[in-house]
């Protein structure tokens, strides 16, 4: 390892100019003559448009569904079997679905004389029966979201793997587990500037995006334009969390406007328009059954999930990605004999839902961890004996699981076993015995995941939806100074890659990471990528760099061994300089040759000159596997219900670290979001449809109070399959803690006999735990009495 | 999330405001550090033909102090407590409650009439104002009335202020030698709404027993004569004097139904009995 | 329009303003100081964070206008600033930023820990920062970053100032600078006259309909019981005069008698700053035979862009003794649009239950006034639910009632 290369913990390039506040978001774009949208949005989750009277002094200002000719609505299709297709209208018509949901927009000199316009529009809307609970909503002769279906189910799933067979298991045990409705509430809001540009003959599309180049085949294909005639610039990102990775009707809706005026129009979503209307994910229910053996070994998992869907299918994910991933994951890191699962994705008057960091897998991890625990109740034994009884050996690696997934590599007894003996499972059941002074109960719970990241071609194809990444491509080209630039497709807000990817490039190249330069976020400048979602771009993004970089490294060499007078055979690139067998060559001069000095080159050089683009893929493509096992200690104020998080290991298994510092950084990260699962974060819905959480003081992020500083552990397991056997690892931080910290909240009140099976686990719902644990054991005291 | 236009109005003294407030074919409102009424007005929830700005009124940023009490002027702000730019006759319950209340940056403009006026119930003044027996001066065509802080909040954002009136002062007792008093709050984050709150002060040699229930969605519940849930104050463990039962009655015959609820409140009372100190 | 000036990162700063323009657009708009992030528009998030008279304040929740004249720092005049250079460092060490949007508001919240803590303690710091959210990082790293300055400084030697040394003066910061006009005028800005005009849309059909979903339940309902003094009958004929019954909900009027069971009103009310008026129609319906009628309305309160459906039930019957009326009545309500869209659902039903108590105060005073043989036409005793009168000691009661019935319903 060199002090900047693979595994350096190098400070970040980008720092300072978000330390200075000199970071350009969307909302710091000025142009000249721009002016602000505001939307006038539905008030109401499910009603039909009677009217839209918009005053006549305002109407060159206001634009409702009918002004926008030509304009496509949004569909984002599934190629699974059965899936019913919805159109999102960019402006409603006929019907709006869900509260939030365009109506009007208009243009005005600020965003308050745009919010004025809004204001003056008047509404007839003739209120709907509003679907807000999914369970409801699948059942035969609910109100219908869209009529034509026949039904509100969006694709139902099935598989079954000789469930039976575990039938006869001694242990089977149920639960009803659901977690909440949330927003993934990134610090920056979604924000666009539109642009017509006149030379160019060109949309310019500015918008926070995690995936640029699917942005412009989404909006083009919606406008009726070619994909040249797009252009999207995604600036300096305030956090995605797979919110950015979506288009919105408010693109398009600006898209249009920007091409129907003659001026830049800009729309800064705000806190409210985030948390009611656009940014919500997350909202799983399962009925969930362990089928086990006394010993805890499992015989089988059985399965009916639900996931609410919101009103529409949002491109480029679907509605289904959600639901029918549960099924192919449940089974998680454990090696079993039988498998049942069943899922709906269900369409209601809500927010389309959206992938969350961790998607899926999250609300699983949470289902079967706390089925687990509870097996372990049953079967009288320490949870996570039941956990080393059951998890995929490394000896079995590579492993396909039940569901197909291969696994590539790991030890995931091994990362259990430490974070048990970090944790100190002992001390702490010790203490438990003794209470504690203040009267609060003592809990410990863990829980352990696998994160399928950077799956490519082959998982992505059978979903048959608007994207499947294929070769991801970058493009390394040497400046004539001898530095470097590099150009992805891929997007970074937040996972540094202004840093990695340079330390990727000087791994190779030996060019001072200094004098690289990341070229991203602009369609015009960067090759075709899928973007930044599924923990991808260090395993792709990254690999892509790399395969560059050696390209580059090729024709320096071919370069430097013509200066050198050596064969190309037998010169080598060391620490930035082509070295031969009598001398060596900076990479500078290389450079400058090329660039300034042809005339020193003779006819036969290599006309790629020192620049290429290429694109990568793994060996095997079905993803990689990192995993973690997470360990929390937790107090609960019995009284007040309160819970507090006294303790938090991290054992995680990434393969190879291309920068650990970063690593890290995502780690603690997604820890914090995945404890606002947990505790915090809750999209609560009143029975209209309403959503109940419009400001941060209704929706709560966890602060820095409520976030503890983990302790970490790293294991390296090498991906077999990937460049420099990197594993993706940005989602997992926010997968495991529901989980654990769910087992450690029902391991405090297993006195009670109380459960939590919902999250986010709030004060009130342990109180109410506690209460009706203890109305069922007096009941329970009662009947014996009498019978006695 | 930008507010309705507004005219904006800057009088140099309370009567010019009350002047201003005379006017009522305007829906007129007061703003003093604006950090309730600045997210209302955002959002529209607050759609105000005039605002005025009393922030920079002198006499709301006055203190007097008086033999068995002191006067704030209105806009004096949550920092200025905490930070003891204005003395503490309280043995330290004011600065300590303002310490918790919302975040620092919105302590240095939030001021103490602003925060009684808004009337959440679930914010900290109402109740440690409560519990140390404050009143609220207000002033208007028909000149000055006080009341005790507890009778300004009618409900949830409902202070009582008749036409024409605004808050001026808030008068705070001097607490006697060995007053104790202990405030507890519930909150699910650091600096966000309380859902139970608990207060209390023993004044034995001013003969003062009182208990505050805070942070019910409405009016705090006030005890103002609370022998019997606190004894008179000469106990040397209040907590071991702390007849729960009866709170939770008092809790319950005030109409809190909710057993969960209950719970809470009784024991964030019983909590700040438990951390009572004297200064 | 109206000049506003301060003084920004040392110099001053004027622009034409509207009074509605707060802080943080007064700096991004006007002066090109994108460095002050917006994040949630509200006072929770913090990223909007900047010194204002050198303490930090809320830029999104302070109007500039509000500021005239006072001096304004924000990230971008904090380059050269030594607590803030030690910071910067610190950060980029400890990998306490990641997408770099909360990064200015923790940056002027950390100097200001930095210079008021002495020795603060991890939790103290945390607690000291809560103010600022950050989904990025966990708050690992920024906590570190500042652990590792105040260590240093301290260890150089220099110590806090508790509660900051900048402030002296008392009251809001930012406010009092600006010279307020002589003989106690106020000074006063106009919404400029070049705004935009902006017209209401032509009012049209009073409102729809109620619709007469038979499964359409109200998602709050209140009931309530009393006896009055007087016969059967003409407790039953008070409910079938509608604007009486009407009037005793407060801030409720009707345009007129209702035709073929339809009725035009509207209901104002006020809740401290907030008001809204619901304009709407009502359906009535009566059934003889039951003794028992519905009062079916709905509303819309176009500022707001905010609805609501009401359902008032009534029954009456003979009471335990002769001449008196046993009176039950059942209020519920829908409210959907903006003002629903909170969480803190039980402030809303603090202010319905008073409402609704005034209403039932209302109608039993009315129906006693009647019994007593006293005008018909009596006014209400309540007329506005911000009325002082509301705190009876009898209303209170009510209210705890409803209290007690709405905590059951939980």
């Amino acid at each position: 390892m060199t002090e900047q290369g693979v595994g350096a913990s190098l400070l970040r390039k980008e720092d300072d100019r978000f330390l200075r506040g000199r970071g350009q978001y969307v909302a710091d774009i000025r142009l000249p003559g721009m002016k602000d949208v505001a939307f006038v949005r539905s008030p109401l989750a499910h009603a039909r448009i009677a009217g839209i009277r918009i005053p006549d002094a305002n109407r060159d200002r206001i634009y409702v569904a009918a002004d926008l000719e030509g304009v496509k609505p949004i569909v984002a299709v599934s190629g699974l079997a059965g899936f019913k297709v919805s159109e999102q209208p960019v402006l409603a018509f006929e019907k709006v679905r869900q509260v939030g949901e365009l109506l009007a927009v208009c243009v005005g000199a600020s965003r308050a004389e745009a919010e004025d316009l809004a204001a003056s529009v008047e509404l007839d809307l003739d209120e709907l029966p509003a679907l807000h609970d999914m369970i409801a909503a699948r059942k035969p002769g609910a109100a219908l979201v869209h009529e034509h279906w026949g039904d509100n189910v969006f694709l139902e799933t099935f598989v079954d793997v000789n469930m039976e067979a575990a039938y006869d298991a001694p242990i089977k045990v149920t639960r009803e587990i659901s977690t909440a409705r949330q927003s993934m509430a990134p610090m920056e809001g979604r924000g666009t500037v539109a642009v017509w540009d006149k030379r160019m003959e060109q949309l310019v599309l500015h918008t926070g995006s995690q995936m640029p180049h699917i942005v412009r085949t989404g909006l083009a294909e919606c406008l009726g334009l070619g994909q040249e005639q797009v252009r999207i610039v995604s600036p300096d990102v305030g956090g995605g969390f797979g919110y950015k990775g979506i288009l919105l009707p408010e693109d398009i809706c600006l898209a249009f406007l920007a091409m129907k005026l003659d001026h830049p129009v800009r729309w800064i979503e705000d806190r409210r328009e985030h948390l009611t209307a656009g940014a919500n994910c997350r909202e799983h229910h399962y009925i969930i059954t362990g089928y086990a053996d006394r010993d805890g070994k499992l015989r089988g998992i059985e399965c009916e999930a639900t996931v609410d869907s919101g009103a529409y299918s949002s491109y480029p994910f679907s509605a289904c990605l959600e639901a029918a991933q549960v099924a192919s994951i449940l089974p998680g890191p454990y090696d079993f004999p039988s498998y049942r699962c069943r899922t709906w994705s269900v369409a209601t008057n809500k927010c389309p839902i959206l992938p969350y960091r961790g998607v899926a897998r999250t609300g699983v991890c949470y289902a079967l961890e706390l089925v687990l625990d509870a097996i372990a109740r049953e079967a009288g034994i320490e949870p996570h004996e039941v956990r080393l009884k059951n998890l995929v050996q490394p000896e079995q690696m590579p492993f396909d699981n039940i569901t197909r997934k291969h696994f590539d590599s790991g030890d995931y007894p091994e990362a259990l076993q430490r974070a048990m003996a970090a944790i100190d499972l002992e001390g702490i059941r010790a203490r438990q015995r003794q209470g504690e002074p203040d009267g609060r109960l003592i809990g410990i719970g863990h829980s352990i995941y696998c994160e399928q990241g950077a799956h490519g071609t082959s998982v992505y194809a059978g979903w048959g939806i608007p994207m499947v990444p294929g070769h991801e491509q970058a493009t390394a080209r040497m400046t004539p100074d001898g530095g470097l630039e590099i150009r992805v497709g891929v997007h970074s807000h937040g996972q540094s890659m202004e840093t990695t990817l340079p330390q990727v490039a000087h791994e190779i190249l030996g060019i001072d990471t200094a004098k690289i330069k990341l070229v991203h976020g602009d369609t015009e400048y960067t090759p075709y990528s899928t973007g930044s979602w599924g923990s991808r771009c260090a395993v792709m993004a990254g690999g892509a760099v790399a395969t560059a970089a050696r390209e580059v490294a090729g024709l320096a060499k071919g370069i430097g061994a013509h200066l050198l007078q050596a064969d190309v055979a037998d010169v080598k690139l060391v620490d930035g300089h082509v070295v031969g067998p009598s001398g060596s060559v900076s990479l500078e001069t290389v450079a400058f040759t090329w660039y300034r000095r042809p005339q020193d080159l003779p006819a036969s050089v290599d006309p790629r000159g020192l620049e290429s683009t290429i694109g990568y893929k793994p060996v095997r493509d079905s993803g990689t596997f990192s995993y973690a096992a997470h360990a929390v200690v937790v107090a609960v104020d019995p009284e007040m219900g309160d819970i507090e998080i006294l303790d938090y290991v991290i054992v995680e298994d990434g393969g190879k670290l291309i920068n650990p510092m970063v690593v890290d950084g995502q780690i603690y990260g997604g820890l914090a979001q995945g404890i606002g699962t947990a505790l915090y974060e809750e999209m609560n819905f009143d029975a209209s449809g309403q959503p109940l959480a419009s400001t941060f003081a209704d929706y709560l992020l966890p602060g820095p109070t409520e976030v503890p500083a983990p302790r970490l552990d790293h294991m390296e397991t090498l991906a077999p399959y990937t460049e420099f056997g990197v594993k993706g690892i940005g989602e997992g931080g926010a997968i495991a803690p529901p989980a654990a910290i769910g087992n450690a909240v029902n391991d405090a009140l297993k006195g009670f006999g109380a459960e939590l099976l919902r999250s986010p686990m709030t004060p009130r719902r342990v109180l109410e735990a506690i209460q009706s644990a203890k109305q069922s054991k007096e009941v329970l005291e009662m009947t014996q009495g009498e019978m006695a | 999330m930008k507010p309705v236009n507004f005219d904006y109005a800057r009088p140099a003294d309370v009567g010019a405001a009350l002047a201003l407030l005379a006017d009522d074919t305007l829906a007129v409102k007061i703003m003093a550090g604006g950090q309730s009424l600045g997210p209302m007005l955002n959002m529209r929830l607050v759609q105000p033909d005039l605002l005025v700005d009393i922030a920079g009124i002198e006499e709301l940023k006055q203190v007097t102090d008086r033999p068995d009490e002191i006067v704030f002027g209105a806009c004096i702000t949550h920092a200025d407590i905490e930070d003891r730019r204005v003395p503490d006759v309280t043995r330290g319950a004011l600065p300590s409650v303002a310490n918790g209340i919302a975040y620092r940056a919105v302590r240095n403009r939030g001021t103490v009439g602003g925060s009684l006026t808004h009337a959440d119930p679930s914010a900290d003044w109402i109740s440690i104002l409560s519990a140390v027996g404050a009143r609220v001066t207000l002033r208007g065509p028909a000149g000055n009335r006080t009341i005790a802080v507890e009778d300004y909040m009618l409900g949830a954002l409902e202070a009582d202020l008749r036409p024409g009136e605004m808050l001026v002062s808030v008068t705070v007792p001097k607490l006697g030698r060995s007053a104790r008093w202990g405030y507890y709050k519930s909150c699910r984050k650091t600096g966000e709404f309380a859902h139970a709150i608990g207060a209390f002060l023993s004044d034995p040699e001013r003969g003062v027993s009182r208990v505050v229930i805070g942070a019910t969605e409405s009016r705090p519940i006030v005890v103002t004569d609370a022998q019997h849930l606190i004894g008179d104050g000469r106990a040397e463990r209040l907590d071991r004097v702390f007849d729960s039962h009866a709170a939770a009655e008092a809790i319950a015959a005030a109409g809190m139904a909710d057993p969960i609820d209950r719970q809470t409140h009784v024991v964030a009372l019983r909590r700040a009995i438990e951390r009572a100190y004297s200064a | 329009m109206n000049t506003v000036t301060l003084k920004v990162n040392g110099k001053p700063a004027s622009a034409d303003i509207e009074a509605r323009m707060h802080l943080a657009d007064f700096l991004r708009d006007t002066q090109n100081l994108t460095g002050t992030h917006i994040g949630c528009e509200h006072g929770v998030c913090g990223a909007c964070t900047i010194l204002v008279d050198g303490v930090p304040t809320r830029s999104c929740i302070t109007f500039a206008v509000a500021c005239e004249q006072a001096e304004v720092t924000t990230v971008e005049g904090l380059d050269a600033d030594e607590v803030a250079t030690e910071l910067r460092a610190a950060f980029s060490k400890e990998h306490g930023l990641q997408c770099g949007y909360c990064t200015p508001g923790m940056i002027v919240s950390a100097r200001d820990v930095v210079l008021r803590m002495q020795e603060p303690t991890e939790h103290e710091i945390r607690v000291a920062m809560s103010g600022n959210l950050c989904r990025c990082t966990g708050y690992v790293g920024i906590v570190r970053a500042i652990q590792g300055v105040i260590a240093a400084r301290r260890a150089r030697g220099i110590a806090a100032i508790p509660g900051g040394d900048h402030r002296k003066a008392l009251g809001p910061a930012g406010s009092g600078h600006a010279t307020a006009s002589a003989n106690g005028t106020a000074t006063r800005i106009r919404t400029s006259p070049a705004a935009p005009a902006l017209a209401a849309a032509t009012p049209a059909k009073a409102a729809a309909a109620p619709r007469q979903e038979a499964d359409w339940k109200p998602q709050t309902t209140f009931t309530e019981s009393f006896v009055v003094g007087h016969p059967v009958d003409e407790v039953w004929a008070f409910f079938d005069r509608i604007g009486e019954v009407a009037s005793c909900l407060p801030g409720a009027s009707l345009a007129g008698e209702p035709v073929d069971g339809h009725v035009e009103g509207q209901i104002r009310i006020k809740v401290g700053p907030i008001s809204a008026e619901f304009q709407g129609v009502a359906d009535v319906s009566r059934d003889e035979a039951t003794r028992t009628g519905t009062i079916n309305g709905s509303g819309k309160d176009k500022r707001s862009n905010s609805a609501t459906r009401g359902l008032i039930g009534y029954a009456v019957k003979p009471g335990d003794k002769p001449g008196e009326t046993r009176v039950d009545v059942s209020i519920g309500y829908t409210l959907t649009g903006v003002l629903a869209q909170f969480g803190r659902s039980g402030l809303v039903q603090d202010v319905a239950g008073r409402l609704i108590a005034a209403f039932v105060k209302n109608l039993e005073a009315k129906l006693s006034h009647q019994s007593g043989g006293g005008d018909a036409e009596a006014p209400p005793v309540i007329t506005e639910l911000d009325a002082g009168s509301l705190v009876s000691s009898v209303i209170l009661g009510r209210i705890k009632r409803f209290f007690a019935a709405l905590f059951g319903r939980r």
